[in-house]
């Protein structure tokens, strides 16, 4: 404890964080170095110094990156021209490339999409995914900060296939202690919905803290948006409360004055109205604020430097994302009783990403800049074993899934959802191939990565679906039929078929395998289409290594 | 056609028979005079595939039914609402006016109305009533089905052993530290077959291409991925056995005469339990159908209603039907939620999440039915009789199905761990 105090304030005198500009980044690199060694000291195991285990190679970090930062597959002209590449620092220079990509933002747009979504319990708040989609996906690229992505979300009043920031409350129907409890969750790991019913057992919440929390979204409204063409709902606030309309105290149609507590007693009466209190800083407001200074109010709060949650949060389910398991796991439930794998860590990385002023890009280009991160990956360690010794296989999101599908078979999204005749989902939220294919293989990005495994079913459609064996078929135009008439070489159809699917060269045993299953088939075409099956088929292909 | 018309007529004799009588004869006798093919005789094995002939049908009612709506009424007082109580097929037990038809296979039902437990989350309750624990961050503990899957499952079967039916709630868990092998398998809805279940090409030219796919994944398995190659190829042999098998006609409830469908009724959930029967009836060990949601925050008598309108008939239903084919006796079904709901009414006419008293329904499996329980006072706050914990319910459901409680597996952090930690047999439940 005394010594990570005292490193602490050896960074600080350094000058790491305190720069005289205020508006200049810590400097990614050397916290990233300041990461490996904090990590080895609170870890207490001494991780492999890197002399002996060499970082990935340069093919496997550009799947990795591709995949963590695109959310899709390098081409093979991508990989061999970075692996040529001689400068010292392109893994920085190609990251930093990425993360100006739009590609960036649409992938990540897809992932917190799926954490606002998964736990949605109005099943319409799937009208918003497309807008939810498209301003993450905007705000990300432009690199809106984090603190004002949050900001959004809980001051959000729109239509809520217009405006995507109303996921959130959409998700929970505008009910006061659903909406806060998520965002408790997802900005700030904190699973405060426990105490909603009584004093959590575990955690040192209390009941009235929450309550308090939910105290500022009373007066939000969801109502069907009855100008819209299309079915449609608005999230909308709601300040003026004539006398005659007060005594249903639910109505989420109309919002209500001030949030009740329930009396557990007395559940039959109206309940104790609760003054808005932010349990994290203590802050208040009185009875009677108006929606926009509850809301207003909250969001400065929780974003503030005095809420380390805030920052905490983000920067554990981001390290767990690229890391492969974060400091606390489940990754939104920090505390403030659980157990973090690697404290000064953590602290030394929230820190910076407060003083960086929730630069989201920056703490990407830290955190992959980390030797933690560009270890070579091996499957999740038992829980005995030191933690952050190794990357860890993470299954791809089923967005990142049917990106790469696409890649390797050569389709081309958009003909593929036309074609597919645009699939309408329920409600007449967009449909199409890729949201067919999250249905199968899509899982809640909140969830514990132990219990993510594959099933059965997703099995099955990888195999036997009609439309991706079509897509094989040696008689297309495109994918493996094009290949198959322009490389007459058997062996360099097998690399090129490598490069697409896996985004590495087959070893030479590899090779030797398909050349053999090339003369026992005898059929040059068919060969190669259960060789791009058994490619498309195989774990690695599902998998981030 | 000869050679249905030569089922049919077995099937008819298979409750006066008794189970294995019947099918000591009928594998004796029609399998040697060549009048059944190898898939008939094998559907009809089903039952002597599975070790200790014993198979579990979970009804999962996902969210917390009320037990006030259901199977305890508290009509005199204030907290049972406007619900009233009806008379069932055994005298001296009322239930609410909810299940009329459920009434009428009482004496076939055991009623458990002490279940108590401390767990009013969705998520953790569900995983508590799955697997017997709450989560933990270090043990993944494998869910009821995976369990019976594991220790009654038959060595070798085509079909997936423990199937799920209609959408999954969180926190239903899966094979835990027993493995992916003995993960569910899940289906959406039991109105068509799982998708994607026919071969894309020729039996020959699929074993071709696994056999490719088998030899190309050593590299990946020796460069980090040895676990998840593991996992990858249970799943793959899984539905490989699957889709290849003879058997899959049992996932098409199609198949059944019209007057079956309807006497199930028209809901998912009747889709579900018939598929359930099918299913059971060819050889899987565990099927669990979910209704739901009843998470009745509000509304809860209105909605209530809805959701015991889609339940009742394909409930009683279903152990109508399982005692009529002689598979009652061998086949545990169990009626449950993750917890009750609270005796108070809440100001919008809801019930909120209540553990400390709900309600569970035993039938077959060597159940003694006709019979209750436990009780509540009469405002159905507190247990008052013969308090069942979660540990104990577990027991008697490993006791029925001829599982050991007190076996220990190696969870995956090497440390031992009972089937069932602490509790007893509710000997009772079984007369």
């Amino acid at each position: 404890m005394l010594q990570s105090r005292f490193l602490l304030l050896a960074m600080l005198a350094l000058g790491f964080f305190v720069t005289p500009v205020l508006a200049q980044r810590p400097n990614s690199e050397l916290v990233a170095r300041q990461v490996d060694t904090l990590l080895v000291s609170d870890i207490g195991v001494e991780t492999p110094p890197k002399s002996s285990v060499p970082l990935i190679t340069d093919d496997a970090f550009v799947r990795r990156v591709m995949l963590d930062l695109a959310g899709e597959l390098p081409t093979p002209e991508e990989l061999v021209t970075f692996t040529l590449d001689a400068d010292a620092h392109k893994r920085a220079r190609m990251v930093d490339q990425l993360l100006n990509d739009p590609r960036f933002g649409d992938n990540w747009a897809r992932y917190w999409r799926d954490v606002i979504l998964y736990r949605r319990t109005e099943e319409r708040a799937l009208l918003s995914a497309a807008a939810v989609e498209e301003y993450l996906s905007e705000s990300l690229n432009e690199n809106k900060s984090w603190d004002e992505i949050a900001t959004d979300f809980i001051t959000a009043e729109g239509d809520v296939r217009e405006d995507g920031r109303t996921a959130l409350i959409m998700a929970q129907a505008g009910q006061p202690e659903d909406t806060v409890a998520e965002i408790s969750r997802i900005f700030m790991g904190i699973q405060i919905q426990c105490a909603q019913c009584h004093d959590h057992p575990t955690d040192r919440w209390e009941r009235e803290q929450f309550h308090e929390l939910a105290a500022f979204f009373p007066r939000v409204a969801v109502r069907p948006n009855r100008q819209a063409e299309k079915r449609t709902f608005l999230v909308t606030a709601v300040d003026f409360f004539p006398r005659f309309l007060r005594g249903n105290p639910n109505a989420r149609f109309r919002g209500t004055a001030e949030h009740l507590m329930p009396d557990l007693e007395n559940p039959a009466e109206p309940g104790e109205q609760m003054k808005p209190v932010f349990f994290a800083t203590g802050d208040a407001l009185s009875l009677g604020t108006r929606d926009a200074d509850r809301r207003g109010a909250l969001a400065d709060w929780l974003t503030s430097a005095n809420n380390e949650w805030f920052a905490k949060a983000y920067v554990n389910r981001i390290w767990a994302e690229l890391v492969g398991e974060g400091f606390y796991e489940p990754v939104d439930d920090l505390g403030p009783d659980r157990e973090c794998s690697a404290p000064q860590t953590l602290d030394l990385l929230a820190d910076s990403f407060v003083a960086s002023a929730y630069d989201v890009k920056w703490l990407f280009r830290t955190i992959m800049a980390t030797d933690a991160y560009q270890r070579p990956s091996q499957s999740r360690r038992a829980w005995e074993d030191a933690p952050f010794q190794a990357n860890a296989n993470q299954r791809l999101r089923g967005d990142q899934l049917f990106n790469s599908l696409m890649q390797a078979l050569g389709i081309n999204e958009e003909l593929a959802t036309r074609a597919g005749g645009g699939m309408q989902g329920a409600y007449g939220f967009r449909g199409g191939p890729r949201t067919f294919f999250n249905a199968a293989f899509g899982y809640d990005p909140s969830d514990h990565r132990d219990e993510i495994t594959g099933s059965v079913q997703q099995a099955l459609l990888m195999m036997n679906s009609p439309n991706i064996n079509r897509a094989m078929s040696a008689n297309n135009f495109n994918g493996l039929g094009r290949m198959l008439r322009t490389i007459p070489d058997d062996q360099e159809l097998i690399v090129e078929l490598y490069l697409r699917t896996l985004a590495r060269a087959p070893t030479s045993d590899e090779i030797q395998t398909c050349v053999e299953y090339l003369k026992e088939v005898g059929d040059r075409s068919e060969a190669f289409e259960d060789l791009q099956w058994s490619l498309v088929n195989s774990t690695e292909f599902l998998h981030r290594r | 056609m000869s050679l249905h018309h030569q089922v049919d007529i077995n099937v008819n004799r298979f409750g006066t028979f008794g189970r294995r009588d019947f099918l000591r004869t009928i594998s004796a006798s029609a399998a040697a005079a060549g009048t059944l093919s190898w898939t008939d005789l094998m559907t009809l094995r089903a039952a002597e595939l599975r070790q200790q002939h014993k198979a579990c049908i979970l009804l999962w009612m996902q969210g917390g039914p009320s037990q006030f709506e259901t199977f305890s009424p508290k009509p005199g007082h204030a907290n049972g609402g406007d619900t009233k109580a009806i008379a069932t097929n055994v005298s001296g037990i009322q239930i609410s006016e909810n299940l009329p038809l459920t009434a009428k296979v009482m004496d076939k039902t055991c009623l458990i109305r002490s279940m108590n437990s401390k767990e009013g989350s969705h998520p953790r309750a569900s995983y508590l009533m799955h697997t017997g624990y709450l989560p933990t961050a270090s043990i993944k503990h494998p869910t009821l089905g995976s369990v019976v899957l594991h220790d009654l499952g038959p060595k070798e079967f085509d079909l997936p052993g423990f199937v799920r039916i209609g959408r999954a709630g969180r926190g239903n868990a899966g094979g835990g530290y027993l493995g992916v092998k003995y993960d569910a398998f899940s289906m959406q809805t039991a109105e068509r077959v799982p998708d994607n279940t026919t071969l894309a090409t020729t039996d020959t030219r699929y074993e071709r291409r696994m056999k490719l796919l088998g030899k190309l994944e050593t590299q990946f398995a020796e460069n980090g991925g040895k676990q998840e190659v593991a996992d990858h190829r249970e799943v793959y042999d899984t539905a490989s056995r699957m889709v290849l098998s003879p058997k899959m006609d049992a996932f098409d409830i199609s198949k059944e005469p019209a007057a079956v469908r309807q006497a199930y009724g028209s809901s998912d959930f009747a889709a579900g339990c018939l598929l359930a029967r099918r299913l059971v009836e060819t050889g899987v060990t565990f099927v669990e159908v979910s209704a739901g949601n009843w998470d009745t925050h509000q509304d809860n008598f209105e909605q209530v209603r809805g959701l015991c309108g889609q339940v009742d008939q394909p409930y009683a239903q279903l152990l109508v039907d399982l005692e009529q084919r002689g598979m009652l006796e061998d086949t545990l079904v169990v009626w449950m939620g993750e917890f009750g709901r609270t005796p108070r009414i809440n100001p919008r006419a809801g019930r909120d999440h209540y553990p400390r008293a709900f309600n569970v329904a035993l039938a077959g499996g060597g159940v003694k039915g006709g019979q209750v329980v436990g009780q509540t006072d009469p405002s159905g706050s507190d247990v008052t009789d013969r308090p069942v914990g979660v540990s104990d319910l577990f027991r008697t459901i490993c006791h029925s199905l001829g599982i050991d409680a007190d076996n220990e597996y190696m969870s995956g952090v090497g440390r031992p761990m009972k089937v069932v930690d602490g509790g007893e047999v509710i000997s009772e439940v079984f007369g």
